[in-house]
């Protein structure tokens, strides 16, 4: 087989002399296993033509090429969002640039044994929630299982619908100093890392096409397809969507969910989303509660309902494990699947591999002693200095520095005292495990190749003809040399996993598309995701209309005595009304503007209505419509986002006159983004309602302020300027401004962008392809109040329009707003329960 | 001893609640050396939903569904109830704790009596070195399980104020530790929590307790309150025994258990969830009549 890949015709013609030069700075480590050179340091054959390829291309253009795989990571937005003290922020998870090659007769190895092990595990939870037979026989100790948080009580005694706990699988698995792979940690809760190897692929594969082509790498594809249809396959009523129960935009993978949501065309749903009425359970959307049949699960079982689990838990469904229970929703994995996947499990699962199966494990995991049998913990006392000490569950314990896996000959001996203490006091909470080294692989760093060591992720799913091993994997590559498995557990960076296919054809024609799409079925749009895209166009539009004001402003202070100037003074009035700047004391006297007045509006993050946290509402709204905002749209925020966090220095007011323009700017390319690439089905129109519904609001404000008859002079001009409206303006009427003619323009005019008529058009327009929550009987809230407003503005004339008629329209619009709210969105406000006894 | 026992509780919302969700445990179950005669929960508004079944420990559970727009929802739970407690060993013929944890570590039983669930940090009892160097006292090598028991439970008792300001039903055990101070939730939490750490099984009884008025005074109507105690595996023979830190007795005929989890948080007597703003108040009303 491996005759086969060397055979294979290559690009690039083998050069030593270029190949060496690639690799004068490789040394893989001494007593180290390394996938590209063997201990005499020749390079092992499947890597070849890579590394000719590599060597064929030169360092620069090398460099050049995984630049544009990083780009593609960037511009899709790829993130792994890590913590931080305020809250949350997002950096980008990096990619590793050289592909991690797995030779054809090493992956049939490591995919029969994922398949024994997910196998063993989906029979262990079914007795474990089932007959309890192996607690009886003490194959497993009772009190192992019921030490893990994730043995879910409450689903004892059930079959999930299906009949079967494990349907996703993955295991952690390393290569030991003998060459031998072996299963670090089981994932059987809701493993993570699936989405990104979509990613990872298409970056690579894209920047290193011809290579990808004539290495035959296995296609992920088939696998995402098989996983899809087998999610469909659990429904029982035909064409139903499939839901991911996602724990929100704030976890640290809702990349990967919003990712794999869109790629699966699955719906993306929150805990919020979601309601059980009597046992079955529905999607909220915004025609009204459609039933939902099948969960693929992302949130953990101890979250997924307060009523149940975990009572404190608000990202759950209150009622999902009810429905379960009565075999009413299918949850892939099922509720309470992280039972086996603990550190403490892996000692048993050698004799469990015989017990159930009748065979030896394929893949040896990690040699582990669970500490909670006294015979075991004194057995492995002796050992202990040379050993790897590990929480028995997911949780971390505090006795151990920074709570997880510790290599005892990394503490100082007073630690290991203490933790010795702590295994003889409870040995239930403690794990031993044998200290191993990973093999490594190469990276690309500083111009050249050097061994790093790696973990590698692989996934299993659970189809009509058994397991499934997807052809390839998340690669978790640590940045330091030290390959010592413990070290592993922070960071690194990410590489794609290219399974080397000797079957399959296609090499030298044309590369198809690495990962197939897959078309989303039917528009259900559940109603937060209407909520919060209807708020991110009220937020975007408000933050338009902050940076026209604040701009208008500072082009008016460049003039002298500006202080004294009422027209100045109204205009920050208005910026104040709106929370742009904060609240004046009335006795102080005017504004005094040159210097600090303007600044907060661009600067402080406090100010409600300030440019920083307007943009920070629209994130967080678009942040958890990730899978319907398109990617370029969303990086248009994230750019907005950057601007408006590093205003320029000093800010002077032409500075500021130049910011708010850049703003403006950054916000009609996400005005044209979501008008050009967003779908034209319902969340499209949310989207556009808030920017109609905000944009017709503050006219009306702008125009009661500005073209009030006792208004300072030049208010009219500054309205249209605000109004964008000078040049229509100009075009119609050669004159000094006359208060009608602007009203007509910017209230009445239905052929201006910017009026509140055309505004009105627009909602009444988008409002009338809504559903139509009404009885029949009468028009909905949101229908009458959207027609009236339209109604109402044809049969005025400009010389009518005053401000009473204004704040009438106001109201109106605010009045359609909570209609909206009523008539589509879920109304929030979740609280606890709960009562004391004495 | 018969009794009779209701229990009312009123929750008031500052606004309407439009749809409210609850897993309720109030009725109490007959179980060992205790007879459910009668018992009934009465839910007003009445509920879309209702669900009455057990939960893994055995407990009876009421799951609600309301969607009658409500200000306040009352649940009244009445029951008859007769309380034989078993015999008690004799504290100095029980096992010494050491093979209690030795035995209790290799049970092959899972099921909901099984000492295994109650050897691990829960919920609302974490691992406490502090907690645990204070309960280790009274576990000198080799003294009978039960024997230790009752020392701890005299001497949490002695050292202890109960103090119905000093926590909340949400203060940790550590700080309720800290100042030696709390009520019968906390004396049971700590004593659960000291007893985990030694490796001793450890389970969380809410119930009621008998109260016996001042002599020459008659009982007060409404006037009795929730309470909680500790049960403690004592080997497979003893099995499981009740002690209240709070009274410094072992839990007998005055002791009237409702619920058994691990802590508070598996036996809340009411776990809700509903839609609405503004704040909430909670007024309990307990009777217990002994019938004679």
């Amino acid at each position: 087989m491996q005759d086969s890949l060397l055979q294979q015709p290559s690009l690039f013609p083998p050069d030593e002399d270029a190949r060496d030069r690639l690799l004068a700075a490789y040394r893989p480590l001494s007593g180290i296993h390394d996938e590209l050179m063997a201990a005499d340091q020749t390079l092992r054959p499947h890597w070849t033509p890579l590394i000719d390829a590599f060597a064929g291309l030169g360092r620069d253009d090398l460099e050049r090429r995984f630049a544009s795989a990083d780009r593609h990571m960037r511009d899709t937005g790829v993130v792994h969002r890590v913590y931080d003290a305020h809250g949350g922020s997002e950096r980008p998870l990096p990619l590793a640039h050289v592909p991690l090659l797995i030779a054809p007769e090493d992956w049939a190895g490591i995919e029969a044994a994922a398949i024994q092990r997910a196998e063993l595990l989906g029979r262990v939870l079914a007795d474990i929630y089932g007959p309890q037979e192996l607690i009886r026989d003490g194959s497993i100790p009772a009190s192992l299982i019921a030490g893990n948080p994730e043995f879910q009580r409450a689903m004892v005694g059930v079959t999930p619908a299906g009949g079967t706990h494990l349907r996703v699988y993955a295991a952690d698995i390393g290569r030991g100093p003998d060459g031998r792979w072996w299963v670090l940690r089981d994932r059987t809760q809701a493993p993570s890392g699936a989405g990104y190897t979509v990613e990872n692929r298409i970056a690579l594969s894209r920047a290193l096409p011809e290579i990808y082509r004539v290495l035959k790498v296995s296609r992920l594809a088939g696998f995402f397809e098989q996983f899809r249809d087998e999610l469909n396959r659990l429904n029982r009523t035909p064409n139903l969507r499939v839901g991911l129960l996602s724990p929100g935009a704030f976890n640290e993978s809702a990349f990967e969910q919003a990712y794999l949501a869109r790629y699966l065309g699955l719906l993306l749903l929150e805990g919020d989303d979601l309601t059980v009425r009597d046992g079955q359970v529905f999607v909220r959307t915004i025609e009204g509660l459609q039933p939902v049949e099948v969960l693929l699960r992302r949130l953990d079982s101890d979250y997924a309902d307060p009523l149940a689990f975990n009572a404190a838990s608000r990202i759950g469904v209150p009622g999902l494990a009810r429905a379960a229970r009565d075999g009413n929703v299918a949850i892939v994995n099922a509720l309470g699947s992280g039972a086996v996947e603990s550190a403490g499990l892996m000692g048993f699962m050698p004799g469990l591999a015989r017990r159930l199966l009748g065979e030896d494990l394929r893949m040896p995991n990690v040699a582990t002693w669970w500490c909670g049998q006294p015979d075991v913990r004194d057995a492995v006392m002796p050992e202990l200095d040379s050993r790897v000490v590990a929480p028995a569950y997911g949780y971390g314990l505090p006795v151990l520095p920074d709570r997880g896996a510790t290599a005892m000959s990394d503490v100082t001996p007073e630690v290991r005292e203490t933790l010795r203490q702590a295994i003889r006091a409870r040995g239930c909470d403690y794990v031993v495990q044998e200290a191993i080294h990973l093999s490594t692989m190469p990276v690309w760093d500083d111009g050249a190749l050097h061994p790093r060591p790696f973990v590698l992720r692989v996934f299993a799913t659970r189809t009509e003809d058994g397991w499934r091993v997807m052809p390839g994997g998340f690669c978790r590559v640590s940045q330091r040399a030290d390959s010592r498995a413990v070290s592993l557990q922070h960071g690194g960076a990410v590489s794609d996993v290219w399974v080397m296919n000797v079957q399959q054809s296609g090499a030298g024609t044309l590369l198809p598309p690495p990962v197939a799409p897959i078309r989303v079925r039917t528009d259900v749009l559940p109603s937060r995701t209407a909520e919060n895209l209807y708020w991110l166009g009220r937020y975007i539009e408000r933050a338009e209309s902050c940076a026209r004001l604040v701009r208008a402003l500072a082009s008016r202070l460049v003039e002298l005595n500006a202080d004294e100037d009422p027209l100045v003074q109204t205009l920050l009035h208005l910026l104040e009304n709106a929370g742009a700047l904060p609240p004046q004391d009335p006795e102080a006297g005017p504004y005094c503007v040159l210097g600090a007045g303007l600044r907060p509006a661009i600067l402080d993050p406090r100010l409600p209505g300030g440019l920083p946290a307007i943009v920070a509402s629209a994130l967080a709204c678009a942040s958890k419509t990730r899978d319907r905002v398109s990617p370029d749209a969303w990086r248009a925020l994230r750019d907005l986002e950057a601007l408006v966090a590093a205003p320029p220095q000093p800010l002077t007011e032409e500075a500021i006159f130049l910011h708010c323009t850049s703003v403006l700017r950054l916000m009609s390319a996400f005005a044209g983004l979501s008008q050009h690439n967003m779908n034209r089905r319902s969340g499209w129109r949310f989207l556009q309602l808030g920017v109609r519904l905000e944009r017709a609001a503050t006219m009306a404000v702008w125009c009661r302020r500005l073209g009030d008859p006792a208004a300072p002079p030049g208010s009219l001009e500054t309205l249209l300027e605000l109004g964008d409206s000078q040049i229509s303006f100009r075009s119609l009427y050669a004159d000094v401004p006359a208060r009608a003619q602007v009203m007509d323009l910017l209230i009445l005019d239905t052929v201006n962008p910017r009026s509140l008529a055309f505004q009105a058009q627009r909602i009444e327009e988008h409002v009338l392809v809504l559903p139509d929550i009404s009885d029949g009987s009468t028009p909905s809230k949101t229908r009458r109040a959207a027609i009236s407003i339209n109604a109402a503005l044809k049969v005025i004339g400009p010389r009518e329009v005053d401000n009473g008629l204004l704040e009438d329209f106001a109201a109106a619009l605010y009045e359609t707003s909570d209609a909206i709210g009523e008539d589509y969105f879920i109304h929030q406000g979740l609280l606890q329960n709960g009562f004391s006894v004495s | 001893m018969l009794y009779d026992v209701t229990q009312i509780t009123t929750y008031r919302y500052g606004s309407a609640v439009p749809i409210s969700r609850h897993a309720c445990r109030l009725i109490p179950i007959s179980r060992p050396g205790l007879r459910v005669i009668a018992a009934s929960l009465d839910i007003a508004p009445a509920p879309r939903e209702r669900r009455d079944g057990l939960d893994f420990f055995g407990n009876q559970i009421t799951e609600i569904l309301i969607e009658t727009p409500h200000d306040d929802l009352i649940l009244g739970m009445r029951a008859r109830i007769e309380v034989t407690p078993p015999p008690l060993p004799t504290f100095e013929e029980t096992p010494p704790w050491e093979d209690v944890i030795a035995a209790a570590a290799v049970v092959r039983d899972l099921s909901p009596d099984s000492p295994a669930h109650f050897l691990y940090p829960s919920a609302r009892v974490p691992v406490s070195a502090a907690i645990a160097a204070y309960c280790r006292a009274s576990f000198k090598p080799g003294r009978p399980i039960v024997a230790a028991l009752a020392d701890l439970t005299i001497r949490m008792h002695a050292d202890f104020r109960y103090d119905p300001e000093a926590t909340d039903v949400a203060t940790p055990v550590d700080a309720a530790f800290g100042q030696r101070a709390g009520v019968c939730q906390d004396f049971a939490h700590i004593m659960i929590c000291g007893l985990r750490s030694l490796g001793l099984p450890a389970a969380y009884v809410s119930g009621f307790l008998r109260t016996i008025p001042p002599p020459g005074r008659r009982r007060l109507e409404g006037a009795d309150a929730t309470h909680a105690w500790v049960s403690v595996w004592c080997g497979a023979e003893a099995g499981w025994i009740g002690f209240d830190p709070t009274n410094a007795v072992l839990a007998r005929e005055d002791h009237i258990v409702l619920a058994v989890g691990r802590d508070y948080a598996d036996v809340a007597p009411v776990i809700g969830v509903i839609r609405g703003i503004g704040d909430h108040t909670v007024a309990v009303q307990v009777d217990v009549v002994p019938v004679v």
